[in-house]
């Protein structure tokens, strides 16, 4: 029996086509970095960060149909939580602070939780989007968050420090620990999505009467996802803080929050790879669009993004692996 | 005391442009179920172009009122003719759509007009006015009276006209309402195009009070929202209290607790969100 | 033993009272109909027992339970499986996906992170089992929206099987349904396992009378006939409101 495939029709062409995108993608990922200049590298970083930052939206929106304009506010948790620790009490463990600020950002997911899902729909979006703002504004307005004074938000972090004597991070190895949650996160991704959580969360998305019908707990589920898309979102803020060794009050805000929804929604929602996708384009579109028009990057950004909506819904991804696909067929055809 | 009454009338006036842009945002909200979060970004676009038209053109500031109302309807029409109309009942990406555009008009803004951080925009032609020994920016009482008498036109048009029970007919079910003969394409443009036009009316007068910068686009946004939720998604008269309601807060949160101010006016819309989402005035739950 | 008993049931929407003063009770294994005309409340007695809505007075026992202030889902833990008059099965997910979903729904399975969904080989085999007897096993991988409207009728009434339900709810099963599909669905209601309590909503008199073992009428939220179909053809007043009978004389109108 069994042939898992979810697509409408399965694939003829022979597994090594269907492959080789990935073997191409890990090449990329792994091997290319290395003869990359610096600065390179380091957009490489940023967009795997956003990568897994958009894996948050694409759990808590498009998987489960909760369209959240607030999953910046756990960005921020996670990222000010490395902030502090470091700056206020001088910890700079990778293993501690990366920890305290993926927990700490669960845990306000958690708390919110219950709060934002009394309403659903515009409100939702609207309360999630309020969340953020205050997180803005408590980060804005306290001196403890502002560190050295007189600065919005916290500057002169270090490096985080793994324990290994004598070890540094580069920028190249740096590359290498982000390279190394984003597999995490994406091999977490997929076990989501195969998961017979993961497709209620799609069910719920699809039509939330139905499934309480069918005995599922639909604002347990919902919550969950929330928790488990706020632990996503904090990580990527513990990653962006360690990359840019500072963090400020906009980092909470819905320009930081639109971001992972451009990217799920440009690069294919509800899919694996598309908000790995989505991150890629975006992140480097915006640094061919910062050499050859400076400026006209939001007009760029904006664009794309109604572009998208409006024409291919679906996202790049889809497209992408339907070209990929339909070559193969073509190409073994005989 | 006088700084009492000073802030008096700024807040009133502040709650007046507050109460002009949320019940637009308001209407197309909650009666027609669009959510629009570009709406903030029309008044940013309306106050530009009010102000291309006072100081670049020179002329009458009527004019450049008028013009920024026209502006910002015609904008609007432009999204939902264009791009809205194809996403009816798809809440989701209306929202999102939207937010792209602000994206791309607060850059389009900053491209023509250079990005100024705060353009100065005082129609000189309203003299000060004196009240009791103290000193007022005649602004503030155009603002009050512009608000008053839209507020009883707004109100007027959604209760008491045909074309008010026909959007409010079309708010619960399209297919029917056309069933009976009512256009709602018609009153979809219309609405949107009311809406907006309002809208644009309140960024040039609104930028008599705050000036005019790139950032509207968003602050005005949060600003309509807040005073949408908490007085009512669809109700002129609640977006009237929400918007007095928050002007007044505002201006004297800022002299008397300044730090606090931002998130006070977030909190009330969260729990206001929490306890009772339809707003003090809402007409849906 | 009781399946379910509605004891003194009522709901109102502010000043509408939908339903009044319903009691009933179901026997295990009953074959029950219910009908009455449009607007009469079958489907919001439908939506009071399963739990999508609450009562504004009474209560509702299942299998002697008292389950008014349940919530749908734990409901669904108690055996009642329900089919909507439009059909419900989500249009944009395969026919496997909708399938899959209907298979973990009772299970601890549902929370499940780490396997895949596809690793449950005593759940597959019950998915592909309903989806054989719904003769749409091939068609798996389709979207739903591509199918015909009464194969997504018969896809939905045969995951609503597929859970081992106790209390079944069908509502219009035959709605939108050819002739042929019809008496289809009359067969499959009846060859149901003797153990499952079914109530069926239906306007089709071939449904009716085909399949019921007993007939309840509501009439605008009141109960007003319950009985054997017999009984229920010989009812005047039954017969006053099908076929607008008048006194004393035997002049029908079509109704």
């Amino acid at each position: 029996m069994n042939e898992n495939a979810k697509r409408a029709r399965p694939n003829v062409m022979p597994w090594a086509w269907r492959l080789l995108p990935v073997v191409l993608a890990v090449a990329l990922l792994v091997v290319m970095p290395g003869f990359l200049p610096e600065f390179l590298q380091r957009m490489m970083s940023k967009f795997l960060i956003f990568a897994i930052f958009s894996i948050s939206y694409n759990i808590v929106a498009a998987y489960t149909g909760l369209i959240s304009l607030g999953q910046a506010a756990y960005f921020g948790v996670g990222g000010y939580t490395v902030g502090v620790l470091m700056a206020h009490y001088g910890i700079n463990s990778l293993w501690v602070t990366a920890l305290a600020g993926v927990t700490l950002g669960s845990l306000a997911a958690a708390v919110v939780g219950p709060i934002v899902l009394r309403v659903s729909g515009m409100y939702f979006l609207i309360l999630t989007f309020a969340i953020g703002r205050l997180g803005y504004s408590l980060t804005w307005n306290l001196p403890f968050f502002n560190v050295p004074q007189g600065i919005q938000g916290i500057a002169g972090l270090p490096r985080p420090v793994t324990g290994i004597p004598g070890f540094q991070f580069t920028e190249f190895s740096f590359y290498f620990l982000v390279l190394v949650f984003f597999a995490i996160a994406m091999f977490l991704q997929y076990r989501l999505s195969r998961s017979p959580f993961g497709h209620s969360l799609e069910g719920i998305r699809e039509g939330e009467t139905r499934m309480e019908a069918l005995g599922y707990n639909v604002w347990l589920h919902k919550y969950l996802s929330y928790v488990i898309a706020g632990a996503f979102a904090a990580l990527a803020g513990v990653l962006y803080v360690y990359m840019n060794r500072f963090i400020e009050p906009a980092d909470f805000d819905i320009m930081r929050s639109f971001y992972p929804m451009a990217m799920v929604i440009i690069g294919g929602p509800a899919t694996l790879w598309g908000p790995a996708v989505g991150a890629a384009a975006i992140v480097f579109v915006e640094y061919f669009s910062s050499i050859l028009v400076p400026a006209r990057w939001p007009l760029i950004l904006g664009s794309l993004f109604v572009l998208t909506i409006m024409f291919a819904r679906k996202g790049l991804a889809v497209y992408a692996a339907d070209l990929w696909s339909k070559a193969g067929a073509k190409l073994w055809k005989r | 005391m006088s700084m009492f009454f000073t802030n008096l009338v700024n807040g009133l006036a502040m709650g007046m442009v507050y109460f002009l842009t949320a019940a637009g945002m308001s209407i197309v909200m909650g009666v027609m179920g669009i959510s629009n979060l570009a709406h903030g970004a029309l008044y940013m676009v309306s106050a530009y172009v009010g102000w291309q038209v006072f100081r670049g053109f020179h002329w009458p500031f009527t004019v450049a009122v008028i013009a920024g109302g026209v502006a910002g309807g015609l904008l609007g029409l432009f999204i939902e003719r264009v791009f809205l109309r194809r996403l009816y009942k798809q809440p989701n990406e209306q929202v999102l759509l939207t937010y792209g555009f602000v994206y791309i008009f607060t850059n389009a803004c900053i491209w023509i007009w250079k990005g100024w951080p705060r353009l100065p925009f005082t129609a000189a032609a309203l003299k000060p006015v004196m009240i009791g020994g103290l000193r007022f920016a005649s602004s503030r009482f155009l603002l009050i009276a512009l608000g008053a008498l839209s507020a009883v036109a707004l109100w007027y048009l959604q209760d008491r006209t045909r074309l008010g029970a026909r959007v409010r007919a079309g708010m619960d079910d399209k297919e029917m309402a056309q069933g009976m003969g009512v256009n709602m394409e018609m009153v979809s443009m219309i609405v949107f195009f009311i809406a907006s036009f309002v809208a644009g009316l309140s960024g040039v007068l609104g930028a008599q009070v705050m000036g005019i910068n790139a950032e509207a686009g968003n602050t005005i946004l949060l600003q309509a929202l807040v005073v949408v939720i908490i007085g009512g998604v669809g109700s002129i008269q609640g977006a009237l209290l929400g918007g007095l309601m928050i002007g007044l807060l505002d201006t004297f949160g800022k002299v008397l607790f300044p730090q606090l101010a931002m998130f006070t006016i977030y909190l009330a819309m969260v729990i206001v969100l929490v306890v009772r989402p339809q707003g003090l005035l809402g007409r849906r739950g | 033993m009781e399946a379910l008993k509605l004891d003194h049931v009522s709901k109102r929407f502010g000043g509408l009272h939908v339903l009044e003063d319903i009691t009933l009770s179901v026997e295990e294994g009953e074959r029950v109909v219910l009908i009455g005309p449009n607007g009469a409340g079958k489907t919001t007695t439908f939506n009071l027992i399963n739990g999508q809505l609450p009562v504004s007075s009474g209560r509702i026992f299942l299998f002697g339970e008292d389950v008014t202030r349940l919530p749908v889902h734990t409901r669904a833990h108690r055996g009642i499986a329900r089919s909507f008059q439009i059909s419900s099965i989500y249009p944009n997910l395969t026919v496997l996906d909708n399938a899959i979903l209907t298979a973990h729904g009772l299970r601890r399975s549902r929370f499940g992170v780490l396997r895949s969904v596809t690793a449950y080989p005593e759940l597959m085999e019950k998915v592909q089992t309903a989806l054989d007897h719904a003769g749409l096993w091939e068609e798996r991988h389709e979207f739903v929206k591509n199918l015909a409207y009464g194969e997504q009728r018969r896809l939905e009434i045969a995951l609503t099987l597929a859970g081992d339900p106790k209390l079944l709810l069908l509502d219009e099963p035959s709605c939108g349904l050819t002739r042929g599909e019809c008496g289809d669905m009359i067969h499959v209601i009846n060859t149901l396992p003797r153990g499952i309590t079914t109530i069926v909503v239906a306007h089709d008199m071939d449904v009716i009378f085909g399949v019921a073992e007993r007939i309840i009428v509501l009439f605008y939220g009141k109960l007003l006939a319950d009985g054997d179909p017999a009984t229920i053809q010989a009812d005047r007043q039954v017969r006053e409101i099908y076929m607008g009978v008048e006194e004393g004389t035997e002049r029908a109108r079509a109704f």
